[in-house]
């Protein structure tokens, strides 16, 4: 088990205008499971490789458990890999997959034979050995690639979106199963994935990238509750948070926010963010679930008049689509909220929760 | 099948064609035909193949005939020829045959082998002058490489020897080789390398357990195209080879066929027809390999 520690990586490939991933600082604590997720093209499949050693940083250092490996070969990396494609040896049965990596580093026949059969009950696929990965499904194919991994041994596991291929409901059962191996076996885990779900759900950390750049690393409730800037705000959440446009009115006390209808005072640090801003506009964020239809007779919580566009119904609740003036949100309701579309209704908004980022550069004025 | 109405297109412009016109078409055929086009087709098809496969039913007709000539006749089933043929030098001609074909075809598999794989997976610099060069080599006719060759093979002391001889055989497919087995082994997905050196595997295992299994049917295709290039192989022995002990097939066809003042076309036959038979064998045997497809269903998804 190992420390990953990432110092001022960069890596810029040739005749690219960009750098694919730019003065990388990351920690991955030992037996922590990270996850490293992003829009395609952000920079997280590089910087995977860049770990296992495929890819040769441009600048900076990669150490594993504390020694520095930007000379070291993937083989001697101490690594194990679960590829997006799985990347099982076609030519070769389900237990000489298995075992390629032990009889590659010549441990003893005997104890291959024990450990892989281990395995293999372990993740179910005892009964597949003599099978060609051609003649297995994609959860067994999975599986394999998981056992191939745990049989390595290593310091750390990579993953490379391996969920991404499989079915939904396969998906939620194999992100399941990861955890589950992971809490029975806690090696240094990173793991690689543009779905958000699987990033709130599976991780001890998040690490979310953009454009080449880390933007914020956090648990995911941090992340989700406060977000380091717009991006990860709208990254994160499902559906996407609200953004509004705020004006800053500032007349020598607390400072206040006018967005939609509404107007609200700012207190606390993003007061006084909001008193250093020079500019006089903000971007005003609300998740879906800090929006609601106001009470009757009102609130204490500023409203705006709506009209409904709307109404997607997903079950346990209810996704409302509304248009005030012409700035366009989506509120959730709980279930068979009665709204139709071309409804009029009045919102209320949680500016409890309220975020405001800087209009400019994105970042978060908390 | 053929029973509705279909458009036909003559000279550019559609037409409406009565069902009765078309004929029985093959499911899954992309294109309807009138019975009239059928027969053309078919006509042509067999006026071709009768082209080709006269000569060789001629072949066979004159290896079994006692009074062969450049006519057809009924054959009398004879085997005096083919003794006449063995007797002649044949079987030591198609021996040596095996042995430059085999040894040739070993040499220029290994060395094109490692060639295309560090041309396919390693940076190299220059490479792609490399590759450029190694094409053009391709179309290098034999004949410019005679003379040098020889001058070369006298001086080094290698004339004269059916192992050197050999050298000199894979050396002329080495080029067709390389350029096979490079793009071949360019289609092997490097995830599976990566798989494999993460597992801890080195270049060595990797190329041996993984690259080569997965380049099988690219490989097979370069040593059947060098075994038929150095089975046939005329010039070269003929050049740099002046024992008659080491006289391949080929050549000894060639001097066959002058031995005795004329031509005889009976026993000639049956040495061109002994000649080919290894041939003949190993594109049977290469069909039914190559059927097996190619393997990399089931390891990478997609």
């Amino acid at each position: 088990m190992a420390k990953i520690v990432l110092e001022g990586v960069d890596k810029l490939f040739k005749g690219k205008p960009r750098p694919a991933v730019e003065s990388l600082d990351l920690e991955v604590e030992d037996g922590e499971f990270l996850v490293m997720v992003g829009p395609s093209g952000c920079g997280k499949t590089t910087t995977l490789r860049m770990i296992a050693g495929f890819e040769t940083p441009t600048h900076g250092v990669i150490r594993i458990g504390g020694k520095a490996m930007n000379n070291v070969l993937p083989k001697d990396r101490n690594l194990a890999m679960v590829f997006q494609n799985y990347a099982l040896f076609p030519h070769m049965s389900v237990a000489k997959n298995l075992s390629f990596g032990m009889k590659a580093r010549r441990e003893p026949r005997a104890k291959i034979n024990k450990d892989v059969e281990t395995i293999a009950s372990m993740l179910g696929i005892d009964s597949l050995l003599d099978r060609k990965p051609s003649e297995l499904s994609g959860g067994e194919r999975q599986r394999v690639a998981l056992g191939r991994a745990l049989l390595r041994r290593p310091e750390a596991f990579l993953m490379d979106e391996p969920l991404s291929n499989l079915d939904a409901a396969l998906r939620v059962q194999m992100r399941l199963e990861i955890k589950r191996i992971h809490t029975q076996f806690p090696v240094t885990t990173v793991y690689v994935t543009h779905d958000q779900v699987e990033a709130m759900t599976m991780a001890d950390r998040i690490a979310l990238m953009n454009a080449g750049r880390l933007q914020q690393t956090a648990v995911p409730e941090s992340i989700y509750d406060h977000p380091a800037n717009a991006f990860v705000a709208g990254f994160i959440g499902t559906p996407k948070i609200n953004f509004f446009t705020g004006t800053v009115v500032r007349d020598g006390g607390t400072p206040r926010v006018s967005f939609l209808e509404c107007s609200c005072s700012v207190n606390g640090s993003a007061g006084a963010a909001l008193e250093k801003l020079s500019s006089s506009t903000v971007t005003v964020g609300f998740r879906p679930e800090e929006i609601r239809v106001a009470p009757e007779g009102g609130g204490r919580l500023p409203t705006a008049k709506c009209v409904v566009e709307m109404v997607e119904p997903l079950g346990p609740e209810t996704n409302v689509v509304a248009r005030c003036g012409d700035q366009l949100f989506v509120c959730r309701t709980s279930a068979r909220s009665g709204l139709e579309a071309g409804d009029a209704v009045t919102m209320e908004f949680d500016t409890s929760q309220m975020k405001l980022f800087d209009a400019e550069s994105g970042g978060s004025l908390e | 099948m053929g029973t509705a109405v279909t458009a036909k297109e003559v000279g550019g412009e559609t037409q409406g064609v009565e069902a009765s016109q078309v004929a029985d078409v093959p499911k899954g055929s992309l294109v309807r035909r009138t019975k009239r086009q059928r027969f053309i087709l078919d006509g042509i098809i067999v006026l071709v193949g009768l082209a080709f496969i006269l000569p060789m039913l001629w072949l066979l007709d004159a290896a079994f005939s006692n009074n062969a000539s450049q006519a057809m006749s009924v054959p009398q089933l004879t085997f005096g020829n083919f003794k006449a043929a063995i007797a002649a030098g044949a079987g030591g001609a198609i021996k040596n045959s095996l042995y430059l074909a085999i040894v040739s075809t070993f040499i220029a598999t290994v060395v094109s082998i490692l060639a295309a794989y560090v041309l396919s997976r390693r940076r190299v610099p220059l490479k792609g002058a490399m590759l450029i060069v190694v094409l053009f080599l391709t179309g290098l006719p034999i004949t410019l490489l005679l003379i040098p060759i020889y001058v070369m093979y006298v001086h080094l002391g290698w004339d004269n020897s059916p192992f050197y001889t050999s050298v000199a055989l894979a050396a002329t497919s080495v080029p067709f080789a390389i350029w096979l087995l490079k793009n071949f082994i360019d289609q092997v997905p490097r995830e599976f390398e990566e798989a494999a050196a993460i597992e801890g595997a080195g270049g060595v295992r990797i190329l041996w357990r993984i690259v080569i299994p997965l380049a099988t049917p690219g490989i097979f295709v370069a040593a059947i195209l060098t075994f038929i290039n150095s089975w046939g192989a005329f010039l070269l022995p003929l050049v740099i080879d002046a024992n008659p002990q080491n006289t391949p097939g080929a050549l000894g066809i060639y001097e066959f066929m002058s031995a005795n003042g004329r031509v005889q076309f009976g026993p000639l036959s049956a040495y061109a027809i002994l000649f080919s038979l290894p041939v003949i064998v190993l594109y049977l045997i290469s069909t039914r390999w190559l059927h097996g497809g190619f393997a990399f269903a089931g390891g990478v998804k997609g």
